[in-house]
């Protein structure tokens, strides 16, 4: 089960669940071979399955040593100790951008990881991507990413809505569930709105943002913040139209409790979030480490990571999916205390006026 | 290392002791313990009961509340705006029926009257400030149309009340009430035509109600309050209440697994459970928690509560330790009382072996039969009387040895034939005799006998007819002689005598007159006499020798000298 949240730097506070415990399990049992070299990871839950690290250590007659992460703050906070304790490492395109910066990870030999051949050509375009190049080098590898797109009730609404402005048609009025999320509804807003970039709101256009916030606030039913709760509020009062911040997830739990519902991707874009494998700067084996990159984007890793997880691989389109969806990768906004701020005001029912006051 | 048998059986007897009231008293205290606890658990199962009681008495208080206010007459008026005049009359009415509301209850946050058009547009709104009630009103007042205690409300018939699920108040300007855990219980406001128009809505603080209601528990109980989904809504560590509002976990069912049976649906579900909580705590953290499950039947609940009390392992067990305390001490009496016990028998039963040890050393030593503790009946007694019987036993067969003794001592220095000493003993007496004599200065004479016709005897009549000779001279030969003389016989038909005192020859042919006489008479041997006689002759000390042999040799010359001569006199002896 995929959570996203809204602050950038909770993008990945809680990453699809999984069998912690068997991997955990896995690094206690593996005994410890004298000279075999150990390849150490970290990895968000679900990343690595067993039998997929099993398959690695076969081909390469070494030990991987999997960790498991859970929030971006201790993943930085791992890496960024400069311990020199890990090799490679899973981390999203809108954190990344720090590491570089820090410089706690290495460029990437792509020639070194053949199956990004087999990947989507939307993933292959590394430099289309935000975030995971910087001064000509790559620097991470897509590896699973959700986005945030529209769901409606096939009943209510018969042909699928085009654009993220349903979310303000007053056909749907008090039959829209929002996510109850600064950031991306003002992302979402500045979409609506045709703004330049989602994640970089002028000074001047402010207002009308919030304006286009408190219009989407009247035609809403309520907001959600869980994806469990977006589901019952879809279900009890019969929802036409939801905002699905957990994208898939939502779908998949929707169709699960019976809802006759799409999934759709609006000609704006959906809001994205994208991981990628890295490499440390103090890796102890370069090569050995893009041979795992290498290894989770092959076939294995991909259909574990859809079949239990119910994420998206990079090699294959998801169905639901149609050639030429744009998916926004998500980048640190303008300006997340305000967005916050502003946003809390309007979701409390506050006039314009009262939410632009200083 | 000796260890008498007394101390071993009084070892053994301490231990069965000691053993015995210790088993007893731990598992006396095992149960006691058990026991204790139980009824621990079911006092602290029942105040956190009678506490789910009271606070559901108190949602049902403020469900009444809000019902009263949104069936009142007035507030369809105002939302219906119905006497435009009035208006602001009315709802300043209202308003200050708010504040005297939230004056009685501290633990409201906030009472309004949202109207259901205009976005859910407030009406009506009185916050809690700081320390004072305050009426919102113009700009301030706010949409609410897409939060669900007024979505949610106005879907609900007349009467009805909704409560929200408990949640961190984020509504801007909520004053007190903003940033705290809050619950919103709502009633619809219904106009003449049974039309939703508006709803009344209290906010509840959360805490303050619990904190409240509980105040009144000793401080060792801790209060928590989790949702139906498990999350911890109030909690020792504030950490961990409201957890799921900072994108955080921090489940019941986590810390407390076994109340995962509060968590299922409502067919499985039970309504109460009592635990240790997480068993990887610390000992010193230990607790026992009861947790009880409470729908609220009667209102419109977005999710139930599941409230527990925990309370201290340690302040459960202190009861126990202090029966632990007391167990022990009984245990310690009882085991002092084994050892009186075990030191008494053990000397009674010591004191009866004692004293037969004592009785079998000393007949051991001297033979004597001493008391022996006969007179008892036990097995003690058996072994008295079999001892005495032994020692009796022993004694007789001792003096019987001796007897024995004696008769062969007897033999060996006598001849068997006539009873006189024999020649070994006859030796001896005569040592002893020279010896006193040479000490004494005195003298003494041997006799030296030879039976005349001795051989004759024999050769006529018979070995039987020589012995009974044999037998009258000894017999006549002991009749002559004084008690300080000693006759025996050293050969076939030869015997000797020993004088002792006084040698002078008259005296010793004195002797030898009546011992020839003696032996000269006839003897009579069955229906015959025999003709015997004997020759005598004399040795002196110490004048024929100083010695056994020369005076025997002596004598012996003698002797022949008479038996040739036929002068046996002691002068004709040289």
């Amino acid at each position: 089960m995929s959570f996203r949240s809204v602050l950038p730097a909770m993008f990945s506070a809680c990453k699809p669940h999984l069998s912690t415990t068997v991997l955990l399990l896995l690094c206690i049992v593996t005994p410890a071979w004298g000279a075999t070299p150990v390849l150490r990871v970290l990895a968000w839950p679900g990343y690595a399955e067993t039998e997929v690290v099993q398959s690695f250590e076969r081909q390469h007659g070494v030990r991987v040593e999997v960790t498991v992460i859970t929030s971006d703050t201790s993943l930085w906070q791992k890496i960024s100790a400069r311990n020199k304790d890990y090799d490679v490492f899973a981390v999203n395109a809108a954190e990344l951008q720090r590491y570089i910066a820090s410089d706690l990870v290495l460029p990437l030999s792509t020639e070194l990881i053949p199956n990004t051949g087999h990947q989507l050509a939307r993933f292959r375009e590394l430099a289309a991507i935000p975030g995971l190049v910087s001064g000509g080098k790559a620097y991470g590898i897509p590896f699973t990413y959700s986005e945030m797109g529209l769901i409606y009730d096939r009943k209510q609404i018969a042909a699928a809505p085009t654009t993220i402005a349903a979310l303000w048609d007053p056909r749907y009025r008090g039959k829209v569930i929002a996510y109850d999320g600064g950031t991306h509804n003002f992302s979402l807003s500045a979409q609506s709105l045709r703004l330049k970039s989602p994640f970089r709101i002028e000074a001047a256009d402010w207002p009308r943002v919030a304006k286009q916030l408190i219009a989407m606030r009247r035609n809403v039913l309520g907001y959600y913040s869980q994806p469990e709760e977006s589901v019952q509020l879809f279900l009890r009062h019969k929802a036409a139209l939801m905002f699905a911040n957990y994208g898939m997830q939502q779908v998949h739990l929707l169709k699960a409790a019976g809802a006759d519902i799409a999934y759709v991707i609006p000609k704006e874009g959906a809001l994205a979030w994208l991981d990628c494998w890295v490499i440390t700067r103090s890796t102890r084996d370069s090569a050995l480490s893009h041979a795992w990159i290498d290894h989770m984007l092959g076939e294995q890793a991909s259909r574990l990571l859809t079949e239990r997880q119910g994420l998206a691989s990079t090699l294959v389109e998801q169905a639901d999916r149609r050639p030429g969806d744009r998916l926004l990768w998500l980048q640190p906004p303008e300006d997340t205390g305000r967005r916050e701020k502003l946003w809390g005001r309007i979701r409390s029912g506050d006039p314009l006026v009262r939410v632009m006051a200083p | 290392m000796r260890f008498p048998i007394a101390w071993r059986l009084g070892l053994i007897l301490v231990l069965i002791g000691v053993l015995g009231s210790g088993l007893t008293g731990y598992f006396a205290y095992q149960v006691s313990r058990d026991q204790l606890v139980k009824a621990s658990e079911e006092r602290l199962l029942t105040a956190t009961r009678v506490l789910m009681r009271q606070v559901t008495v108190a949602l049902k208080g403020t469900a009444a509340d809000v019902r009263l206010v949104a069936q009142h007459p007035q507030m369809v008026r105002i939302l219906r705006h119905t006497n435009p005049g009035f208006q602001a009359l009315s709802e300043d009415n209202v308003a200050l029926i708010f504040e005297r509301m939230m004056t009685v209850h501290p633990e409201y946050f906030q009472i309004r009257l949202i109207e259901a058009a205009n976005y859910g547009q407030e009406r009506i709104r009185v916050d809690r400030g700081m320390g004072s009630i305050l009426r919102i009103a113009g700009g301030e007042l706010q949409e609410k149309g897409h939060y669900p205690y007024v979505f949610d409300a106005l879907r609900l018939p007349p009467g009805a009340v909704y409560v929200s699920r408990a949640s961190i108040n984020h509504e801007v300007g909520a004053h007190a009430g903003e940033d705290r855990p809050s619950l919103q219980v709502a009633a619809p406001v219904h106009d003449s035509n049974d039309k939703a128009v508006g709803v009344v809505v209290i906010n509840v603080d959360l805490h303050g109600l619990f904190v409240q209601l509980a105040a009144d528990l000793p401080p060792e109980l801790k209060l928590y309050l989790a949702n139906s989904r498990g999350d911890f809504l109030i909690h020792p560590d504030p950490q961990r209440g409201f957890a799921f509002d900072r994108g955080q976990s921090a489940l019941v069912q986590d810390e407390f697994p076994d109340t995962t049976v509060l968590l299922g649906d409502s067919r499985s579900r039970g309504d109460h459970v009592v635990t240790s909580g997480n068993p990887t705590a610390a000992p010193s953290e230990a607790l026992v928690a009861a947790f009880v499950y409470q729908s609220l039947p009667g209102l419109e609940a977005e999710e139930e509560f599941i409230l527990g009390l925990s309370q201290p392992l340690h302040s459960v067990l202190a009861e126990s330790n202090r029966l632990a305390a007391d167990t022990l001490g009984i245990v310690l009496s009882f085991s002092a009382l084994a050892i009186l016990l075990a030191v008494f028998l053990a000397r009674a039963l010591s004191r009866p072996l004692h004293q037969i040890v004592l009785e079998v050393r000393r007949f051991s030593a001297d033979g004597s039969i001493g008391a022996l503790p006969v007179a008892r009946s036990d097995e003690i007694g058996e072994l008295a009387v079999s001892i005495e019987h032994m020692e009796t036993q022993i004694h007789k067969q001792i003096e019987d040895l001796h007897e024995q003794q004696d008769r062969l001592d007897h033999l060996a220095s006598h001849d068997s034939l006539t009873g006189l000493p024999n020649r070994r003993l006859f030796l001896d007496r005569l040592d002893q005799a020279l010896a006193r004599a040479r000490r004494q200065e005195t003298q003494l004479a041997l006799l030296f006998i030879d039976l005349d016709n001795f051989k004759t005897i024999n050769d006529t009549h018979g070995h039987i007819a020589g012995d009974a000779v044999l037998q009258e001279v000894a017999r006549r030969l002991r009749l002559q002689l004084r008690e300080t003389d000693t006759a025996a016989r050293i050969g076939g038909d030869e015997f000797i005598i020993l004088i002792e005192g006084a040698c002078d020859d008259a005296s010793i042919d004195s002797i030898m007159g009546k011992v020839q006489a003696a032996l000269s008479l006839p003897i009579p041997y069955q229906d015959i006499e025999l003709e015997s006689g004997g020759s005598i002759g004399v040795a002196r000390y110490p004048q024929d020798g100083t010695t056994a042999s020369p005076l025997i040799a002596a004598a012996d010359q003698s002797m022949y000298r008479c038996k040739t001569t036929k002068n046996c006199t002691a002068r004709a002896i040289p």
